[in-house]
């Protein structure tokens, strides 16, 4: 099924309800041009008092509920909607990656319908996927890498630009 | 005596795993030739309780 209007319709979300998040996950890595498959889509964030606020407001305005699966390690909020079985997991923390600053550092910007959306550089969701060690990500690092492969042969990818680093 | 273990021939790789490694390479530049939100029929939905589809 084409994710394209689901993600358009959260990135234009997110931007509205000013939630700042990074897209990681094998959705992140289909942006790439990785040929993998996923069933959620997966958003790295920073748990502060504000950002939950904004995310059970987001929440109903995708008409969607959020629920707290007991998750503790990955801090993980998942925004479930019935009619349409969409699953989007915001996580507070992933493994291989020191902080979410670092994270957007790398990330690149991806617009969709006129909305931007921070993807996590496809290095560091191999480095996820290596340090989280579960039998189905590492199936999914070969072709990863072989997708990595491609990219730096082929130069710069069209349609995303680096995120600038922003000045202190 | 002790015994000694025979050196292991590395298993040639069949024609068929050739074959499947050449059919990524050609998908995953075949993706890197679209744009990126034409790179999104990625995602499986929950059929029942254990099923998926794309």
């Amino acid at each position: 099924m084409d994710a394209e209007p689901v993600l358009a319709l959260l990135a234009r979300r997110l931007a509205e309800h000013r939630l700042e998040v990074i897209l990681i996950g094998n959705m992140a890595a289909a942006l790439h041009g990785a040929p993998v498959t996923t069933v959620d889509v997966d958003f790295l964030f920073r748990k502060t008092p504000v950002n939950l606020r904004r995310l059970r407001e987001l929440s109903r305005t995708m008409q969607a509920t959020l629920l707290r699966p007991y998750y503790p390690a990955s801090d993980l909020f998942r925004m479930q909607r019935d009619s349409d079985n969409l699953q989007v997991d915001f996580m507070g923390h992933i493994d291989g990656v020191s902080s979410f600053e670092s994270l957007r550092s790398r990330a690149v910007r991806i617009n969709l319908r006129g909305a931007e959306l921070l993807v996590a550089d496809l290095r560091d969701i191999i480095r996820s996927k290596k340090a989280t060690g579960r039998a189905k990500d590492k199936a999914a690092i070969a072709i990863l890498e072989e997708t990595l492969h491609a990219i730096e042969e082929k130069g710069t990818e069209p349609g995303t630009k680096k995120r600038s680093r922003q000045r202190k | 005596m002790p015994s000694k273990k025979k050196a292991r021939n590395p298993v040639p790789r069949s024609d068929l795993a050739k074959e499947s490694d050449l059919a990524l390479k050609e998908l995953i530049r075949h993706r890197l030739t679209l744009p990126p939100e034409k790179r999104l029929n990625v995602l499986r939905r929950k059929v029942g309780l254990r099923a998926t589809a794309l």
